[in-house]
Protein backbone atom coordinates (compact mmCIF):
# COMPACT_ATOMS: atom_id res chain seq x y z
CA UNK A 1 0.00 0.00 0.00
CA UNK A 2 2.46 2.07 1.10
CA UNK A 3 4.70 1.83 -2.09
CA UNK A 4 1.38 2.14 -4.15
CA UNK A 5 0.65 5.65 -2.87
CA UNK A 6 4.40 6.58 -3.85
CA UNK A 7 4.56 5.70 -7.24
CA UNK A 8 0.75 7.29 -7.30
CA UNK A 9 2.11 10.63 -5.65
CA UNK A 10 4.76 10.21 -8.37
CA UNK A 11 3.17 9.76 -11.12
CA UNK A 12 0.45 12.26 -10.65
CA UNK A 13 3.87 14.62 -9.95
CA UNK A 14 5.17 13.90 -13.48
CA UNK A 15 1.29 14.01 -15.19
CA UNK A 16 1.36 17.41 -13.74
CA UNK A 17 4.54 18.56 -15.39
CA UNK A 18 3.19 16.98 -18.71
CA UNK A 19 -0.16 18.52 -19.17
CA UNK A 20 0.93 21.12 -21.16
CA UNK A 21 2.37 19.65 -23.73
CA UNK A 22 -0.65 17.20 -23.63
CA UNK A 23 -3.53 20.24 -23.20
CA UNK A 24 -4.70 23.24 -24.56
CA UNK A 25 -4.05 26.50 -23.38
CA UNK A 26 -7.26 26.80 -21.58
CA UNK A 27 -7.02 23.51 -19.90
CA UNK A 28 -3.48 24.73 -17.98
CA UNK A 29 -5.22 28.03 -17.24
CA UNK A 30 -7.72 25.50 -15.40
CA UNK A 31 -5.12 23.68 -13.35
CA UNK A 32 -3.32 26.51 -12.62
CA UNK A 33 -6.15 27.44 -9.89
CA UNK A 34 -6.34 23.61 -8.70
CA UNK A 35 -2.61 23.58 -8.28
CA UNK A 36 -3.14 26.96 -6.11
CA UNK A 37 -5.96 25.62 -4.06
CA UNK A 38 -4.34 22.43 -3.88
CA UNK A 39 -1.84 24.04 -2.12
CA UNK A 40 -4.02 26.13 0.24
CA UNK A 41 -6.03 22.97 1.53
CA UNK A 42 -3.02 21.35 2.15
CA UNK A 43 -2.46 24.44 5.28
CA UNK A 44 -6.65 24.09 5.70
CA UNK A 45 -6.70 20.25 6.30
CA UNK A 46 -3.48 20.93 8.70
CA UNK A 47 -6.59 22.53 11.12
CA UNK A 48 -9.30 20.23 9.42
CA UNK A 49 -8.44 17.07 9.21
CA UNK A 50 -5.30 16.87 11.69
CA UNK A 51 -6.48 18.93 14.10
CA UNK A 52 -10.38 18.69 14.37
CA UNK A 53 -11.14 22.37 13.90
CA UNK A 54 -13.04 23.28 11.31
CA UNK A 55 -12.63 26.60 9.66
CA UNK A 56 -15.56 28.70 8.14
CA UNK A 57 -12.87 32.04 7.77
CA UNK A 58 -9.74 30.42 5.85
CA UNK A 59 -10.63 32.52 2.87
CA UNK A 60 -9.32 35.24 4.76
CA UNK A 61 -5.70 33.98 4.45
CA UNK A 62 -6.35 33.63 0.03
CA UNK A 63 -7.52 37.20 0.15
CA UNK A 64 -4.43 37.89 2.46
CA UNK A 65 -1.96 36.28 0.02
CA UNK A 66 -3.91 37.77 -3.26
CA UNK A 67 -4.00 41.22 -1.84
CA UNK A 68 -0.39 40.28 -0.75
CA UNK A 69 0.65 39.81 -4.26
CA UNK A 70 -1.26 43.15 -5.50
CA UNK A 71 0.14 45.40 -3.08
CA UNK A 72 3.74 44.39 -3.24
CA UNK A 73 3.74 44.16 -7.35
CA UNK A 74 1.23 46.93 -8.36
CA UNK A 75 1.66 49.62 -5.57
CA UNK A 76 5.49 48.81 -4.22
CA UNK A 77 6.69 47.86 -7.16
CA UNK A 78 8.53 44.19 -5.78
CA UNK A 79 9.01 42.14 -8.44
CA UNK A 80 10.49 39.05 -7.09
CA UNK A 81 7.65 35.69 -6.88
CA UNK A 82 9.58 34.59 -4.18
CA UNK A 83 9.83 37.59 -2.04
CA UNK A 84 5.68 38.12 -2.84
CA UNK A 85 5.76 34.64 -1.29
CA UNK A 86 7.16 35.15 1.87
CA UNK A 87 6.21 38.77 2.30
CA UNK A 88 2.03 37.80 1.70
CA UNK A 89 2.42 34.69 3.62
CA UNK A 90 4.25 36.65 6.67
CA UNK A 91 1.04 39.18 6.30
CA UNK A 92 -0.97 36.13 6.58
CA UNK A 93 0.54 35.02 9.71
CA UNK A 94 -0.03 38.31 11.25
CA UNK A 95 -3.52 38.07 10.33
CA UNK A 96 -3.75 35.11 11.75
CA UNK A 97 -1.99 35.18 15.33
CA UNK A 98 -4.74 37.70 16.65
CA UNK A 99 -7.94 35.57 15.22
CA UNK A 100 -6.01 31.97 16.47
CA UNK A 101 -5.46 33.57 19.78
CA UNK A 102 -8.93 34.36 19.97
CA UNK A 103 -10.08 31.31 18.18
CA UNK A 104 -8.25 28.40 19.33
CA UNK A 105 -9.86 28.71 22.74
CA UNK A 106 -12.60 27.38 21.64
CA UNK A 107 -13.63 24.18 19.70
CA UNK A 108 -16.25 22.97 16.88
CA UNK A 109 -18.99 25.32 16.18
CA UNK A 110 -17.63 28.33 18.27
CA UNK A 111 -14.57 28.08 16.87
CA UNK A 112 -16.45 27.82 13.23
CA UNK A 113 -18.63 30.62 13.82
CA UNK A 114 -15.82 32.61 15.55
CA UNK A 115 -13.57 32.26 12.06
CA UNK A 116 -16.62 33.14 9.58
CA UNK A 117 -16.59 36.29 11.93
CA UNK A 118 -13.24 37.39 11.50
CA UNK A 119 -13.72 36.50 7.66
CA UNK A 120 -16.50 38.72 7.14
CA UNK A 121 -14.93 41.19 8.89
CA UNK A 122 -12.10 41.33 6.53
CA UNK A 123 -14.30 41.15 3.06
CA UNK A 124 -16.23 43.94 4.78
CA UNK A 125 -12.81 45.77 5.13
CA UNK A 126 -11.74 45.13 1.86
CA UNK A 127 -15.19 46.27 0.24
CA UNK A 128 -15.89 49.46 1.90
CA UNK A 129 -12.18 51.03 2.20
CA UNK A 130 -11.95 51.87 -1.02
CA UNK A 131 -9.05 54.10 -0.89
CA UNK A 132 -6.96 51.51 0.67
CA UNK A 133 -8.27 48.48 -1.18
CA UNK A 134 -9.90 49.41 -4.51
CA UNK A 135 -13.50 48.47 -3.12
CA UNK A 136 -15.08 46.33 -5.48
CA UNK A 137 -12.82 46.63 -8.25
CA UNK A 138 -9.84 45.58 -5.89
CA UNK A 139 -6.30 45.56 -6.85
CA UNK A 140 -4.64 44.85 -10.33
CA UNK A 141 -1.79 42.25 -9.81
CA UNK A 142 1.19 42.32 -12.28
CA UNK A 143 3.30 40.03 -13.74
CA UNK A 144 6.21 38.35 -11.38
CA UNK A 145 9.89 37.44 -11.69
CA UNK A 146 10.72 33.77 -11.39
CA UNK A 147 14.01 33.26 -9.73
CA UNK A 148 14.84 36.61 -10.80
CA UNK A 149 13.94 36.01 -14.71
CA UNK A 150 11.15 38.47 -16.13
CA UNK A 151 10.48 36.27 -19.28
CA UNK A 152 9.81 39.78 -20.98
CA UNK A 153 9.53 37.67 -24.47
CA UNK A 154 6.11 35.86 -23.10
CA UNK A 155 2.99 37.40 -23.33
CA UNK A 156 0.97 37.25 -20.41
CA UNK A 157 -0.81 33.71 -21.59
CA UNK A 158 2.31 31.72 -22.38
CA UNK A 159 4.22 33.02 -19.01
CA UNK A 160 0.84 31.54 -17.58
CA UNK A 161 0.41 28.76 -18.71
CA UNK A 162 4.88 28.24 -19.29
CA UNK A 163 7.10 29.16 -16.35
CA UNK A 164 4.69 30.24 -14.21
CA UNK A 165 2.88 27.01 -14.12
CA UNK A 166 5.94 24.99 -13.75
CA UNK A 167 6.75 26.73 -10.71
CA UNK A 168 3.75 26.26 -8.63
CA UNK A 169 3.46 22.59 -9.72
CA UNK A 170 7.08 22.72 -8.29
CA UNK A 171 5.97 24.40 -5.37
CA UNK A 172 3.17 21.95 -4.59
CA UNK A 173 5.31 19.30 -4.73
CA UNK A 174 7.68 21.47 -1.91
CA UNK A 175 4.71 22.77 0.27
CA UNK A 176 3.26 19.09 -0.37
CA UNK A 177 6.54 17.31 1.33
CA UNK A 178 7.11 20.02 3.98
CA UNK A 179 3.58 19.56 5.14
CA UNK A 180 3.66 15.46 4.97
CA UNK A 181 6.95 15.94 7.38
CA UNK A 182 5.14 18.34 9.44
CA UNK A 183 1.92 16.08 9.88
CA UNK A 184 4.22 12.85 10.68
CA UNK A 185 6.23 14.73 13.00
CA UNK A 186 5.64 14.33 16.89
CA UNK A 187 3.88 17.91 16.27
CA UNK A 188 1.16 16.72 13.61
CA UNK A 189 0.83 13.62 15.72
CA UNK A 190 0.09 16.12 18.98
CA UNK A 191 -2.39 17.67 16.72
CA UNK A 192 -4.15 14.35 15.98
CA UNK A 193 -4.22 13.44 20.14
CA UNK A 194 -5.71 16.94 20.97
CA UNK A 195 -8.16 16.33 18.01
CA UNK A 196 -9.23 13.14 19.71
CA UNK A 197 -9.57 14.70 23.21
CA UNK A 198 -8.01 17.99 24.39
CA UNK A 199 -7.90 17.39 28.30
CA UNK A 200 -6.51 13.92 27.75
CA UNK A 201 -3.75 15.57 25.96
CA UNK A 202 -2.86 18.09 27.95
CA UNK A 203 -2.89 15.97 31.25
CA UNK A 204 0.18 14.43 29.28
CA UNK A 205 1.74 17.66 28.55
CA UNK A 206 0.79 18.20 25.29
CA UNK A 207 0.40 22.62 24.98
CA UNK A 208 -3.22 22.10 23.04
CA UNK A 209 -3.51 25.89 22.63
CA UNK A 210 -0.31 26.60 21.46
CA UNK A 211 0.08 24.02 19.14
CA UNK A 212 -3.44 24.68 17.66
CA UNK A 213 -2.27 28.56 17.53
CA UNK A 214 1.12 27.28 15.21
CA UNK A 215 -0.76 25.04 13.27
CA UNK A 216 -3.71 27.96 12.29
CA UNK A 217 -0.67 29.95 11.44
CA UNK A 218 1.08 27.56 9.30
CA UNK A 219 -2.43 26.51 7.62
CA UNK A 220 -3.02 30.81 7.36
CA UNK A 221 0.86 30.47 5.57
CA UNK A 222 -0.75 27.87 2.95
CA UNK A 223 -3.76 29.76 1.90
CA UNK A 224 -1.83 33.19 1.31
CA UNK A 225 0.52 30.93 -1.48
CA UNK A 226 -2.72 29.64 -2.51
CA UNK A 227 -4.17 32.99 -3.00
CA UNK A 228 -0.84 34.96 -4.40
CA UNK A 229 -0.88 32.26 -7.08
CA UNK A 230 -4.97 32.60 -7.55
CA UNK A 231 -4.26 36.35 -7.83
CA UNK A 232 -1.22 36.15 -10.57
CA UNK A 233 -3.26 33.57 -12.87
CA UNK A 234 -6.50 36.52 -12.88
CA UNK A 235 -4.38 39.32 -12.73
CA UNK A 236 -6.60 40.68 -10.38
CA UNK A 237 -7.67 39.92 -6.17
CA UNK A 238 -10.50 40.83 -5.66
CA UNK A 239 -12.90 41.19 -2.49
CA UNK A 240 -15.09 38.01 -3.63
CA UNK A 241 -11.45 36.19 -2.35
CA UNK A 242 -12.41 36.64 1.04
CA UNK A 243 -16.23 35.93 0.89
CA UNK A 244 -17.67 33.04 3.51
CA UNK A 245 -19.11 31.43 0.47
CA UNK A 246 -15.02 30.66 -0.91
CA UNK A 247 -14.64 29.94 2.74
CA UNK A 248 -17.11 27.31 2.26
CA UNK A 249 -15.50 26.63 -1.41
CA UNK A 250 -12.24 25.29 0.61
CA UNK A 251 -14.46 23.08 3.22
CA UNK A 252 -16.42 21.32 0.11
CA UNK A 253 -13.15 20.66 -1.78
CA UNK A 254 -11.84 18.94 1.35
CA UNK A 255 -15.34 17.08 2.47
CA UNK A 256 -15.04 16.44 -1.46
CA UNK A 257 -11.92 14.69 -1.49
CA UNK A 258 -11.85 13.38 2.06
CA UNK A 259 -10.47 15.29 4.98
CA UNK A 260 -9.34 11.86 6.59
CA UNK A 261 -6.74 11.30 4.33
CA UNK A 262 -3.19 13.30 3.30
CA UNK A 263 -4.27 13.23 -0.40
CA UNK A 264 -8.06 13.61 0.23
CA UNK A 265 -7.96 17.56 -0.21
CA UNK A 266 -5.45 17.45 -3.00
CA UNK A 267 -7.55 15.34 -5.09
CA UNK A 268 -10.53 17.71 -3.88
CA UNK A 269 -9.18 20.56 -5.47
CA UNK A 270 -8.97 19.08 -8.70
CA UNK A 271 -12.12 17.27 -9.17
CA UNK A 272 -13.83 20.59 -7.74
CA UNK A 273 -12.43 23.00 -10.09
CA UNK A 274 -13.14 20.75 -13.19
CA UNK A 275 -16.38 19.78 -11.93
CA UNK A 276 -17.31 23.50 -11.49
CA UNK A 277 -15.50 24.59 -14.84
CA UNK A 278 -17.75 21.29 -16.46
CA UNK A 279 -20.83 22.12 -14.98
CA UNK A 280 -20.98 26.34 -15.44
CA UNK A 281 -20.35 25.58 -19.24
CA UNK A 282 -23.01 22.80 -19.76
CA UNK A 283 -25.98 24.36 -17.35
CA UNK A 284 -26.40 27.46 -15.26
CA UNK A 285 -28.16 25.43 -12.57
CA UNK A 286 -24.16 24.51 -11.66
CA UNK A 287 -25.32 25.46 -7.99
CA UNK A 288 -27.79 22.74 -7.93
CA UNK A 289 -25.58 19.92 -9.26
CA UNK A 290 -22.62 21.25 -7.01
CA UNK A 291 -25.26 20.69 -4.34
CA UNK A 292 -26.41 17.55 -4.92
CA UNK A 293 -23.12 15.98 -5.34
CA UNK A 294 -21.74 17.20 -1.70
CA UNK A 295 -25.07 15.51 -0.73
CA UNK A 296 -24.12 12.32 -2.08
CA UNK A 297 -20.73 12.36 -0.71
CA UNK A 298 -21.75 13.11 2.57
CA UNK A 299 -24.00 10.70 2.76
CA UNK A 300 -22.87 7.87 1.13
CA UNK A 301 -19.25 8.61 1.31
CA UNK A 302 -18.19 9.86 4.04
CA UNK A 303 -14.73 9.43 3.44
CA UNK A 304 -14.73 11.19 0.30
CA UNK A 305 -12.91 10.30 -3.41
CA UNK A 306 -10.25 9.35 -2.02
CA UNK A 307 -11.74 6.84 1.01
CA UNK A 308 -13.79 5.61 -2.17
CA UNK A 309 -10.37 4.69 -4.23
CA UNK A 310 -9.12 3.32 -1.10
CA UNK A 311 -12.47 1.06 -0.21
CA UNK A 312 -12.07 -0.11 -3.97
CA UNK A 313 -8.33 -1.11 -3.82
CA UNK A 314 -8.57 -3.23 -0.77
CA UNK A 315 -11.92 -5.14 -2.53
CA UNK A 316 -9.59 -5.74 -5.40
CA UNK A 317 -7.34 -7.47 -3.57
CA UNK A 318 -9.05 -9.13 -1.62
CA UNK A 319 -10.26 -11.20 -4.88
CA UNK B 1 6.37 14.76 47.85
CA UNK B 2 3.03 15.40 47.23
CA UNK B 3 1.31 17.54 50.42
CA UNK B 4 -2.47 18.26 50.17
CA UNK B 5 -3.76 20.59 52.55
CA UNK B 6 -7.61 21.48 53.79
CA UNK B 7 -8.54 21.11 49.94
CA UNK B 8 -12.03 22.56 48.97
CA UNK B 9 -13.45 22.26 45.34
CA UNK B 10 -16.90 23.87 44.44
CA UNK B 11 -18.38 22.18 40.85
CA UNK B 12 -21.49 24.68 39.71
CA UNK B 13 -21.92 25.60 43.30
CA UNK B 14 -21.87 22.58 45.06
CA UNK B 15 -18.94 21.80 47.55
CA UNK B 16 -17.65 18.51 46.20
CA UNK B 17 -14.46 18.28 48.18
CA UNK B 18 -14.93 19.88 51.86
CA UNK B 19 -11.33 20.81 53.03
CA UNK B 20 -9.50 17.21 52.22
CA UNK B 21 -5.67 16.75 53.40
CA UNK B 22 -3.17 13.81 52.50
CA UNK B 23 0.26 13.02 51.44
CA UNK B 24 2.31 10.88 49.26
CA UNK B 25 6.13 10.36 49.81
CA UNK B 26 8.42 8.81 47.13
CA UNK B 27 8.25 5.55 46.79
CA UNK B 28 4.65 5.29 48.65
CA UNK B 29 1.50 3.54 47.37
CA UNK B 30 -1.32 5.61 49.24
CA UNK B 31 -5.20 4.64 47.87
CA UNK B 32 -8.07 6.92 48.48
CA UNK B 33 -10.99 4.72 49.14
CA UNK B 34 -14.41 5.92 48.81
CA UNK B 35 -17.82 5.22 47.03
CA UNK B 36 -18.87 6.94 43.59
CA UNK B 37 -19.32 10.28 44.20
CA UNK B 38 -16.93 10.58 47.23
CA UNK B 39 -14.75 13.07 45.32
CA UNK B 40 -12.14 10.83 44.34
CA UNK B 41 -11.93 12.09 40.28
CA UNK B 42 -12.25 15.84 41.47
CA UNK B 43 -9.33 15.30 43.79
CA UNK B 44 -7.13 13.84 40.65
CA UNK B 45 -8.52 16.62 38.41
CA UNK B 46 -7.86 19.24 40.77
CA UNK B 47 -4.13 18.07 41.05
CA UNK B 48 -4.40 18.26 37.56
CA UNK B 49 -5.39 21.66 37.40
CA UNK B 50 -8.08 20.88 35.60
CA UNK B 51 -10.53 22.42 38.48
CA UNK B 52 -9.70 25.29 40.54
CA UNK B 53 -9.93 24.93 43.98
CA UNK B 54 -11.58 27.25 46.55
CA UNK B 55 -9.05 27.03 49.36
CA UNK B 56 -6.34 25.23 50.40
CA UNK B 57 -3.07 24.49 49.16
CA UNK B 58 -1.24 21.87 46.46
CA UNK B 59 2.25 21.44 47.10
CA UNK B 60 4.34 19.10 44.88
CA UNK B 61 8.06 18.98 45.66
CA UNK B 62 7.91 22.13 47.28
CA UNK B 63 6.03 24.25 44.27
CA UNK B 64 2.52 25.05 44.84
CA UNK B 65 0.39 23.56 41.82
CA UNK B 66 -2.51 25.51 42.46
CA UNK B 67 -2.96 27.91 39.25
CA UNK B 68 -0.54 25.84 36.96
CA UNK B 69 -1.78 25.14 33.36
CA UNK B 70 -2.86 21.16 33.20
CA UNK B 71 0.32 21.13 30.81
CA UNK B 72 2.37 22.41 33.31
CA UNK B 73 1.50 19.88 36.09
CA UNK B 74 1.90 17.24 33.58
CA UNK B 75 5.76 18.30 32.68
CA UNK B 76 6.73 18.86 36.55
CA UNK B 77 6.33 15.15 36.77
CA UNK B 78 2.88 14.24 37.46
CA UNK B 79 1.88 11.17 35.20
CA UNK B 80 -2.19 11.09 35.24
CA UNK B 81 -4.26 7.69 34.24
CA UNK B 82 -8.04 8.90 34.28
CA UNK B 83 -10.29 6.38 34.74
CA UNK B 84 -12.43 7.41 31.47
CA UNK B 85 -11.58 5.86 28.29
CA UNK B 86 -7.89 6.47 27.95
CA UNK B 87 -6.17 5.57 24.91
CA UNK B 88 -5.94 7.70 21.34
CA UNK B 89 -7.95 5.81 19.08
CA UNK B 90 -6.19 7.31 16.22
CA UNK B 91 -2.35 6.77 17.69
CA UNK B 92 -0.87 3.66 17.14
CA UNK B 93 0.26 1.99 21.03
CA UNK B 94 3.76 2.86 20.17
CA UNK B 95 2.73 6.49 19.61
CA UNK B 96 0.30 6.56 22.68
CA UNK B 97 3.42 5.60 25.22
CA UNK B 98 6.11 7.66 23.05
CA UNK B 99 3.97 10.83 23.10
CA UNK B 100 4.68 11.99 26.96
CA UNK B 101 8.50 11.72 25.88
CA UNK B 102 7.81 14.57 23.55
CA UNK B 103 5.86 16.35 25.78
CA UNK B 104 8.42 16.51 28.77
CA UNK B 105 12.16 16.90 27.82
CA UNK B 106 14.90 16.60 29.95
CA UNK B 107 15.92 13.66 32.94
CA UNK B 108 16.27 10.73 31.15
CA UNK B 109 16.16 9.60 27.79
CA UNK B 110 13.31 9.07 25.49
CA UNK B 111 14.53 5.10 24.86
CA UNK B 112 14.96 4.23 28.20
CA UNK B 113 11.58 5.47 29.33
CA UNK B 114 9.50 3.72 26.50
CA UNK B 115 11.47 0.72 27.48
CA UNK B 116 10.64 1.20 30.86
CA UNK B 117 6.95 1.37 30.54
CA UNK B 118 7.16 -1.90 28.14
CA UNK B 119 8.92 -3.61 31.03
CA UNK B 120 6.36 -2.74 33.00
CA UNK B 121 3.61 -4.42 30.73
CA UNK B 122 5.63 -6.49 28.24
CA UNK B 123 2.27 -7.70 27.04
CA UNK B 124 1.80 -4.19 25.07
CA UNK B 125 4.95 -5.07 22.79
CA UNK B 126 2.69 -7.15 20.57
CA UNK B 127 0.53 -4.89 20.32
CA UNK B 128 3.14 -2.02 19.41
CA UNK B 129 1.73 -1.20 15.93
CA UNK B 130 -2.13 -1.77 16.47
CA UNK B 131 -4.17 1.22 16.98
CA UNK B 132 -5.70 2.85 20.13
CA UNK B 133 -9.46 1.65 19.21
CA UNK B 134 -8.42 -2.05 18.54
CA UNK B 135 -7.96 -3.03 22.56
CA UNK B 136 -9.90 -4.74 24.94
CA UNK B 137 -11.01 -2.99 28.22
CA UNK B 138 -7.82 -4.44 30.24
CA UNK B 139 -5.17 -3.70 27.18
CA UNK B 140 -6.22 0.19 27.32
CA UNK B 141 -5.53 0.28 31.01
CA UNK B 142 -2.39 -0.53 30.95
CA UNK B 143 -1.60 1.74 27.36
CA UNK B 144 -3.07 4.35 30.10
CA UNK B 145 -0.95 3.26 32.64
CA UNK B 146 2.66 2.56 30.70
CA UNK B 147 1.61 6.04 29.32
CA UNK B 148 1.46 8.05 31.90
CA UNK B 149 4.64 5.97 33.54
CA UNK B 150 6.90 6.93 29.81
CA UNK B 151 6.37 10.63 31.21
CA UNK B 152 9.03 9.54 34.00
CA UNK B 153 6.61 11.29 36.45
CA UNK B 154 7.81 11.37 40.24
CA UNK B 155 4.04 11.24 41.19
CA UNK B 156 1.92 8.89 39.49
CA UNK B 157 -2.02 9.55 39.69
CA UNK B 158 -4.52 6.48 39.38
CA UNK B 159 -7.82 6.55 39.22
CA UNK B 160 -9.84 3.17 39.53
CA UNK B 161 -7.24 1.25 37.63
CA UNK B 162 -9.00 -2.38 37.93
CA UNK B 163 -12.66 -0.76 37.20
CA UNK B 164 -14.35 -2.88 34.89
CA UNK B 165 -11.73 -5.32 34.39
CA UNK B 166 -11.67 -9.32 34.49
CA UNK B 167 -10.23 -10.87 37.25
CA UNK B 168 -7.85 -12.53 35.61
CA UNK B 169 -6.14 -9.58 34.44
CA UNK B 170 -6.09 -7.01 37.71
CA UNK B 171 -2.87 -9.38 39.14
CA UNK B 172 -0.73 -8.32 36.20
CA UNK B 173 -1.69 -4.60 36.43
CA UNK B 174 -1.13 -5.29 40.12
CA UNK B 175 2.13 -6.45 39.36
CA UNK B 176 2.87 -3.42 37.56
CA UNK B 177 2.31 -0.92 40.08
CA UNK B 178 4.46 -2.90 42.59
CA UNK B 179 7.39 -2.40 40.06
CA UNK B 180 6.68 1.17 39.76
CA UNK B 181 6.69 1.46 43.61
CA UNK B 182 10.10 0.15 43.29
CA UNK B 183 11.22 2.80 41.13
CA UNK B 184 10.72 5.24 43.75
CA UNK B 185 7.99 7.08 42.59
CA UNK B 186 5.16 8.09 44.50
CA UNK B 187 1.95 6.69 43.78
CA UNK B 188 -1.81 8.26 44.59
CA UNK B 189 -5.03 4.99 43.69
CA UNK B 190 -8.11 5.90 43.58
CA UNK B 191 -9.98 2.56 45.03
CA UNK B 192 -14.37 1.90 45.58
CA UNK B 193 -13.96 -1.39 46.81
CA UNK B 194 -11.09 -2.31 49.65
CA UNK B 195 -10.68 -5.50 48.98
CA UNK B 196 -8.70 -4.66 45.96
CA UNK B 197 -5.86 -2.53 47.79
CA UNK B 198 -3.13 -4.25 47.08
CA UNK B 199 -1.85 -5.42 50.60
CA UNK B 200 1.96 -3.58 50.17
CA UNK B 201 -0.03 0.11 50.32
CA UNK B 202 1.83 2.04 52.43
CA UNK B 203 -1.71 4.11 53.93
CA UNK B 204 -5.17 4.61 52.46
CA UNK B 205 -7.67 7.33 53.01
CA UNK B 206 -11.18 6.77 53.19
CA UNK B 207 -13.27 9.39 51.27
CA UNK B 208 -16.81 10.12 52.01
CA UNK B 209 -19.11 12.72 50.53
CA UNK B 210 -15.76 14.93 50.60
CA UNK B 211 -14.45 14.34 53.48
CA UNK B 212 -11.59 12.22 54.87
CA UNK B 213 -13.44 10.06 57.50
CA UNK B 214 -10.33 7.28 58.22
CA UNK B 215 -6.80 7.39 57.59
CA UNK B 216 -5.09 3.92 58.26
CA UNK B 217 -3.36 1.32 56.85
CA UNK B 218 -5.07 -1.93 54.53
CA UNK B 219 -5.58 -4.83 56.70
CA UNK B 220 -6.31 -2.91 59.93
CA UNK B 221 -9.90 -3.43 61.45
CA UNK B 222 -12.07 -0.67 60.03
CA UNK B 223 -14.72 1.13 62.12
CA UNK B 224 -18.10 -0.09 61.13
CA UNK B 225 -19.23 3.29 59.87
CA UNK B 226 -15.93 2.45 57.23
CA UNK B 227 -16.39 -0.88 56.59
CA UNK B 228 -19.84 0.78 54.99
CA UNK B 229 -18.13 2.67 52.66
CA UNK B 230 -14.67 0.93 51.55
CA UNK B 231 -16.75 -2.49 50.73
CA UNK B 232 -18.27 -0.47 47.64
CA UNK B 233 -21.81 -0.86 48.95
CA UNK B 234 -21.25 -4.91 48.93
Amino acid sequence: MRTAVGVLVLASLAALFALPSVLSAYYITLVLPAVAYAIALLGFNLLFGYTGLLSFGHALYVAVGAYGAAVLSSKLGIKSFELVLLLSGAAAVAAAIPVALLSVRYEKIFFGILTLAFGMLFHSFLFKFYDITGGDTGIRVLRPSLFGNEFKDLDKTAFLVGPFYYYCVGLLAVLGFVMWRIVHSPFGLHLVASRENRRKSEYLGVRVRFFRLIAFSISAFYCAVGGAILAINTGQADPELAYWTHSGELVFMAVLGGFANFFGPLVGAFTFIFLKSELMGITQFWRFWLGLTLIVIVVLFPRGLVGLGQDLWTRLHRQ
Amino acid sequence: MLAIQNLAVDIQGSLILRGISLEVGPGELVCLVGRNGAGKTTTFRTIMGYLRPVSGTIGFRDKSLVNLPTYRIAQLGVGYSPEESQVFADLTVAENIELPTWTRKGGRPAKERIDLAYDIFPKLRQYAHRDGDQLSGGERKMVSIARALALDPQLLLLDEPFEGLSPAIIPSIIGGIASIQKLGHGILMAESNVHHIPEFADRIYVLERGEIIYQGKPGDTYPPEVMKVVTGGA
